[in-house]
């Protein structure tokens, strides 16, 4: 037998299998979404399960009330590597921690997939923002403060704070008790899933005034229409 | 090299006005550590507007000076804190150590040329006229941030890190190793960089983008002293020097637009 000739025909099946699998992703994707919906609203089914939407809202709005993260619109791989983090243990969140134990590796995936799929506008903060705070924390974020060692936030989270994806999270727009309690966590080693430690290092820098005002300062700003885009709106713009 | 020239400075003084402590002429004076002014400080008026002028073609230089520039770099990209950052050439070391002796062009050359320099090499583009407002800018900023730093002394941090010569060969292949575990989260395991929403976020590191062949940091040892204090962003200096001569020697074997000078 022609040896080349049975070769061929071993390649031909898994070619078929490749063809019939790049017009899966699509659907695949809306099948996904769906999935993560479910699991927002309901829980994924196992006993004791919650459901996303009680800290998180369905839409992803978060509630400032209890410093809950709005997640709207951020990356669905940062989502997934934050929850996985907790449930590793690297994030110390309790209340996350005992929700999201039970969840699969693909539900996991399945409402990253939602929450970045889906936009809502920002929810009323806690209280009015402190004029004085978010001066001081506007210069932090635009210019940082290099004598500690602190460069300008947007380096790395982007123009205005809108993110970077995959890996750099939006943070304008965010409630302000969230980013405070994520910069102490960082500061004090509660939250170590950070890669290179590089917001360890940069919170344990910053005065806890210092972290109070660029908290205040993102947080009084629009969130973005979603990770990494611009903001249209006319008070969106902040240039240094 | 560096310090040679301001020292000479200071030991020609020395034999010109006795009054000099003689000291000074012996003893290399030591480093200074110089805080340039805050920005608060810039006056108010024509000199203030030129300054903040160059702060804002420093920072986008793209935005601000877009004719001269050919890549996606600022002069911030390697000027960290806006061009303040000890081992990162800042502009207040600059001020102070020109007009000076150039290797480069076997020249003595002012800080208007050398500025030209970098829009050439390291911003890949060419160089905006030197009684054009883009480099008299840049000059004003350069001028107002070295206010008080003494002249003829030498300051700690000024141009880029000179790396403490090695035995080892700079490896491109461990180097390769590091820059996936250190500097691919924000340069991209491709090296050009990322961007946010159409806006440039982080610089490219190689390719068409990025710093051309005959710049600075194409040269390995210049690329690995920047790198060692100044990159992982805010993680400066915890490299090993071997990591920092690798990962260069690995960044300086990629692509990037050729030297414009071997271009015919
Ligand atoms: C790709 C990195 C890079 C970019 C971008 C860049 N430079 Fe430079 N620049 C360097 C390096 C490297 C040196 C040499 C420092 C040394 O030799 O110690 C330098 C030197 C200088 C110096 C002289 C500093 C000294 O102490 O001798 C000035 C002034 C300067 N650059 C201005 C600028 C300006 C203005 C821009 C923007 C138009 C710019 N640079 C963009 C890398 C860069
Ligand atoms: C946390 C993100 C981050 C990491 C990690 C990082 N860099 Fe950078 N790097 C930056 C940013 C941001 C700038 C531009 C700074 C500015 O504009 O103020 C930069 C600038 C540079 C530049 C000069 C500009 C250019 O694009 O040529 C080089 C070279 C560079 N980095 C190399 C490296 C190397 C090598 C590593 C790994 C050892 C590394 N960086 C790790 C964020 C990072």
């Amino acid at each position: 037998m022609n040896p080349s000739r049975c070769f061929i025909r071993y390649l031909t099946l898994p070619a078929m299998f490749l063809l019939m699998l790049s017009s899966l992703p699509a659907a695949q994707a809306g099948d996904l979404i769906e999935k993560g919906k479910t699991i927002a609203r309901e829980g994924n089914g196992l006993p004791g399960s919650t459901a996303c939407m009680e800290c998180h809202r369905f839409h992803g709005g978060g509630m400032p009330s209890i410093a809950s993260p709005r997640i709207a619109g951020q990356p669905q791989k940062y989502i997934e590597h934050e929850i996985l983090g907790v449930k590793a243990g690297t994030r110390f969140a309790p209340v996350m921690a005992g929700v999201v134990n039970n969840l699969s590796r693909s539900d996991i995936r399945a409402v990253a997939a939602w929450y970045a799929s889906v936009r809502t506008p920002k929810l009323r903060d806690v209280s009015p923002y402190d004029p004085k705070l978010v001066a001081l924390g506007k210069r932090i974020a635009l210019k940082g403060e290099w004598k500690k060692n602190v460069p300008a936030c947007v380096l790395c989270h982007g123009p205005e704070g809108r993110g970077i994806p995959p890996h750099f999270p939006y943070i304008k727009g965010q409630n302000k008790g969230y980013l405070l309690q994520q910069l102490m966590s960082f500061a004090f080693l509660k939250r170590a899933d950070d890669p290179q430690g590089l917001m360890r290092g940069i919170a344990r820098r910053l005065s806890l005034q210092e972290r109070k005002a660029v908290a205040e300062y993102f947080a009084s700003l629009t969130p973005p229409p979603a990770d990494g885009q611009p903001d249209t709106s006319p008070s969106g713009k902040e240039t240094r | 090299m560096r310090h040679f020239l301001p020292l000479a400075l200071v030991c020609l003084l020395g034999s010109l006005l006795p009054m000099a402590p003689i000291a000074a002429a012996q003893e290399p004076p030591s480093p200074v550590v110089f805080t340039p002014r805050p920005d608060s400080e810039i006056p108010a008026g024509p000199f203030g507007d030129l300054v903040r002028k160059g702060e804002k073609i420093f920072t986008q230089t793209g935005k601000y000076a877009g004719k001269y520039v050919g890549n996606d770099l600022t002069c911030e990209s390697c000027h960290l804190d806006r061009g303040r950052k000890p081992y990162a050439a800042p502009l207040w070391g600059a001020y102070v150590s020109y007009p000076r002796f150039r290797t480069k062009n076997m020249k003595v050359s002012r800080l208007g040329e050398r500025i030209q320099g970098c829009f050439r090499f390291s911003m890949n583009g060419v160089a905006p006229p030197l009684a054009g407002d883009t480099i008299r800018s840049i000059v004003a900023y350069s001028f107002w941030m070295s206010k008080g730093a003494p002249v003829g002394t030498p300051l700690v941090g000024t141009g880029m890190y000179h790396m403490p010569p090695t035995s080892h060969k700079p490896d491109p292949f461990n180097g390769k190793k590091v820059y996936k575990a250190r500097c691919a989260l924000c340069h991209g395991a491709d090296g050009l960089g990322a961007s946010s929403g159409g806006d440039v976020a982080f610089p490219p590191v190689w390719g068409p983008r990025s710093y051309n062949a005959g710049a600075g940091l194409a040269k390995v040892g210049k690329l690995a002293g920047f790198i060692k204090m100044n990159m992982p962003l805010s993680k400066g200096d915890t490299l090993s020097d071997r990591d920092a001569w690798d990962v260069a020697a690995y960044v300086d074997s990629q692509p990037r637009p050729a030297d414009p000078r071997k271009k015919s």
